[in-house]
């Protein structure tokens, strides 16, 4: 038996496709270019559900370490894609906390191949250290990851946006000089 | 005095209480200004980032060759800005966002955002300061 998701995104592709899952494995395939992303189910080491840009993302963990994702699924599929996971693949659909604050302040930690940025011990976003083009220290307590863009040729008006710097400050090395004033 | 300098004056902000408040716009992986509340949603390798007016500094933005860069700059303890008075946090020893920056081909959409933030932080400004006046 064969179940398929609609309108549904793989990584970061503009793309919409159909996931399909089923004993073997789980399969997406574009709608226009037709292009495929297939995962054998004897592969899957885990499965994870947050909420990401483009609705919920499913996230499967290989056998080689590395992360398929895919973007679009609605809160209702959580239940299905939870029974399907475990009915085909034998893991357990995880949820990822994340959170929605709007505060620019927290803590970082790193989790795989990935710097985590935690808001109230809540994912509030991740950065691929693989994609980190350059990085640099300044003064001590802060911090800049580049990241470097694909050729700009395709890019249009409805491109998403890039993001090429972020910067961040930590105070960590410098608290302790000031916290005797609390004492 | 009473307490520490730390905390004072600080006053709790929240831009979403759950996931089912982020905007559609938020879909689009695209800067977006939720005026109603007052915050900037930024695009971070797939996740919808929202941050609150209040955490925002300003921003600024640039033309070079084919790309307009925006750049939005935080709140943050330790700048060397020449304000009179500090600005309170509340955890000054977390680990801070200062600035996040983005190109895009679309420069006059990048004029638009640039606008909406500005102006939406002055608007936010004007409104804290005429409560100010109120409570003297």
């Amino acid at each position: 038996m064969t179940t398929e998701f609609v309108h549904i995104y793989n990584g970061l592709s503009p793309e919409v496709g159909k996931i399909r899952i089923a004993g073997s494995g789980l399969a997406w395939k574009g709608d226009e270019s037709g292009a495929m992303a297939a995962l054998a189910a004897g592969d899957i080491k885990w499965a994870q559900w947050i909420r990401v840009a483009r609705n919920f993302q499913l996230r499967v963990g290989m056998k080689d370490r590395t992360r398929v994702t895919f973007d679009g699924f609605n809160r209702e599929d959580h239940d299905k894609l939870s029974q399907l996971m475990k009915q085909h693949f034998s893991v357990t659909l995880e949820t990822k906390e994340s959170t929605f604050k709007g505060w620019n302040w927290g803590a970082t930690d790193f989790q795989g191949q990935d710097l985590v940025f935690l808001v109230s011990n809540k994912t509030s976003f991740e950065l691929p250290l693989t994609n980190v083009a350059n990085s640099n220290i300044a003064g001590r307590t802060e911090v800049s990851l580049e990241y470097a863009n694909p050729s700009s040729k395709k890019s249009s008006k409805s491109s998403p946006d890039e993001m090429v710097e972020i910067r961040f400050y930590v105070p960590g090395t410098k608290s302790k000089e000031r916290s005797g004033s609390d004492a | 005095g009473s307490g520490g300098k730390e905390g004072k004056g600080w006053k709790r902000f929240q831009s979403y209480k759950g996931e089912a408040a982020l905007p559609r716009e938020a879909e689009s992986l695209r800067i977006y200004v939720d005026k109603k509340a007052q915050t900037i949603i930024l695009p971070v390798h797939g996740y919808a980032v929202p941050f609150h007016i209040n955490t925002i500094k300003n921003v600024s933005k640039n033309d070079e060759g084919d790309f307009t860069y925006l750049r939005v700059n935080f709140q943050t303890p330790g700048q060397l800005a020449g304000k009179k008075e500090d600005t309170p946090f509340e955890d000054p020893d977390a680990t801070f966002i200062r600035s996040i920056t983005y190109r895009s081909p679309d420069g006059h959409r990048f004029d638009t955002i640039s606008k909406q933030i500005t102006d939406l932080k002055k608007e936010v400004n004007k409104r804290e300061q005429q409560k100010k006046e109120m409570a003297d």
